[in-house]
């Protein structure tokens, strides 16, 4: 898979790489601010295309990536490959009326799951690296990082209603 | 200044509704002001507001133009680029000019209405190739490519008309000198430059509008084409940072060249002699040339006719480039010629770049139902 990337004067920049299959995938990144999407299937001649806005671009980034994303919960994997090849996850979780009104401190959740909350947006505001006394409530969404083990017994320990 | 408020407001919807339907504006924008000045109601007319307006839009639609020119990686394309420019140059100049001298224009006429008919619209090519959604086909980078060597013909074409009847030592010597001061500020005034654009006050935009009249007048001074040193300017701002100043032209550009364009209209006067048979033998073979360039240009780069219909397509529409050209050098008839070829072939191309797939389906579909049908027989 050799990936291509071009600059296209008065377009944009163009990226396309050939899979191993044969298919080709070209992405631009358009001056208008959209990004298109072309797929071309082996032995075809016609592509087809899709127009994102860059929100909805980052979003089919994340599927590809391997993110899981449900309705308002999404999360986003990266691999380090410099690292031996760490892979760190971040997922976003919704604050369920049984933990609400307990600190970070009290529900443990460093030394119970081994995962960090580094985020919490409440009412559209965000805040970033809590303090452990940091009281949640309902409805709070919370920005979680850890391996996905670790985040599964995240989920397990404290994502009960 | 009403006049102004006047066709500003109709532009404004005419952009919305051509934004709506996804056809080009520039056509439109010329309808109505024709439809305002002069030739149709004489609601509108043109003053010195109006002048400077215009050519605010003209010199903001050259900077930007420079700014996308990036010399190095015209280099690195060399063969292909230049392949399909000169069948595009040769084909469309000849045709161009052979049909107006023909028709009865002078020799100078002639090489102002043939630069026109040479010259599509990269606006129009661009945004066609985005909308229709056609970015990955193989046609699309040699129609981009085209598109930037035509730019660069343009450059030349300006300084070749307005050197005009000047001693030519003298003129390159002064546009070498021009040339000289604004690649020694790019080069050696780059970080403080770059300094400049970083900042979040008016200063970036400031900067930019002052840098682009100061060089025009500069140039209007020493009597060197101020249209050529402001690409010229833009060519060497693109070495430093060149989205920054096309984000900060960008408003200028939008607003002054649609004034542009409708003055354009505005000033067009039927009344000096327009001859109907000319104007329509134009415009049948601005549109006749480009398919012949196209497909030539389709054989020899890509080995198919068909590819030629697809670069056809996209390269109908001519618009801005002839429109300056006309503004800057054309005479009345001159003038209402380029723009009425401007508005059937930006018309027509905006069609026949939405169908031009069809359209090559059904040639194809065509050539193999008139094709003896090949069958092969196999034993039951």
């Amino acid at each position: 898979m050799a990936l291509r990337s071009l600059n296209l004067p008065g377009v944009g920049t163009k990226y396309e790489f050939v899979t191993d299959k044969g298919d080709t995938v070209a992405i631009f990144f358009t001056k208008t601010g959209s990004i298109q999407m072309y797929t071309l299937q082996q032995g075809c001649h016609t592509p087809s295309a899709a127009e994102m806005t860059p929100v909805e671009a980052r979003r089919l980034g994340n599927i590809l990536t391997g993110a899981i994303i449900e309705a308002d919960q999404e999360s986003v994997e990266i691999a380090f490959s410099a690292l031996a090849d760490l892979r760190i996850t971040l997922h976003t979780y919704i604050i369920p009326k049984a933990i609400a009104g307990k600190t970070i401190e009290d529900l443990q959740i460093r030394a119970k799951t081994g995962t960090t909350v580094i985020a919490v947006s409440r009412h559209n505001m965000n805040i970033i690296n809590p303090s452990p006394s940091f009281v949640f409530e309902t409805g709070d969404a919370a920005l979680v990082i850890g391996e996905t083990d670790q985040l599964k017994s995240f989920e397990r320990e404290l994502m009960v209603d | 200044m009403e006049g102004i408020v006047l066709a500003l407001f109709i532009c404004l919807v005419l952009a919305l509704v051509t934004k709506y339907l996804s056809v080009p504006a520039i056509p439109f924008y010329i309808l109505a002001g024709l439809l305002l000045g002069k030739a149709g109601l004489g609601l509108v007319t043109s003053d010195v507001i109006s002048h400077f307006f215009s050519e605010m839009g003209l010199i903001f639609l050259l900077f930007f133009m420079g700014l996308g020119l990036k010399i190095e990686r015209i280099a690195a394309n060399r063969s292909a680029v230049l392949t399909s420019g000169i069948i595009d140059l040769n084909v469309n100049m000849f045709i161009g000019f052979a049909a107006s001298y023909l028709l009865g224009f002078t020799i100078v006429e002639s090489l102002i209405v043939a630069s026109a008919f040479y010259i599509s619209s990269t606006a129009m090519a661009v945004t066609s190739l985005i909308e229709n959604r056609k970015l990955m086909l193989k046609e699309a980078d040699t129609i981009i490519w085209l598109m930037v060597f035509e730019d660069l013909v343009l450059i030349i074409l300006l300084a070749l008309i307005s050197a005009g009847d000047q001693n030519l030592i003298i003129f390159a010597v002064k546009i070498l000198f021009v040339l000289g001061i604004l690649y020694a500020l790019a080069h050696y005034g780059k970080e403080f430059l770059i300094s400049i654009l970083d900042r979040d006050d008016e200063l970036p935009i400031l900067f930019t509008f002052a840098a682009v009249l100061t060089t025009a007048s500069f140039s209007m001074y020493l009597g060197v084409p101020e249209t050529m040193m402001v690409i010229a300017l833009g060519a060497a701002f693109a070495t430093t940072d060149p989205d920054a100043f096309e984000q900060h032209a960008r408003p200028f550009k939008d607003v002054f060249l649609v004034v542009f364009f409708v003055f354009f209209g505005v000033t067009i006067d039927l009344t000096g002699g327009a001859d109907w048979f000319v104007i329509g033998a134009i415009c049948i073979l601005a549109i006749v040339s480009k398919l012949i360039s196209g497909i030539l240009t389709g054989i020899f780069i890509h080995g198919s006719a068909l590819s030629g219909i697809e670069i056809w397509g996209n390269t109908i529409g001519r618009g801005e480039f002839s429109i300056a050209l006309a503004v800057l050098y054309g005479s009345p008839v001159v003038g209402t010629t380029i723009a009425a070829m401007v508005i059937v072939t930006s018309i027509v191309g905006s069609f026949m770049a939405k169908y031009s797939t069809s359209l090559r389906r059904g040639i194809v579909g065509l050539g193999r139902r008139s094709a003896p049908p090949r069958r092969i027989h196999t034993k039951h």
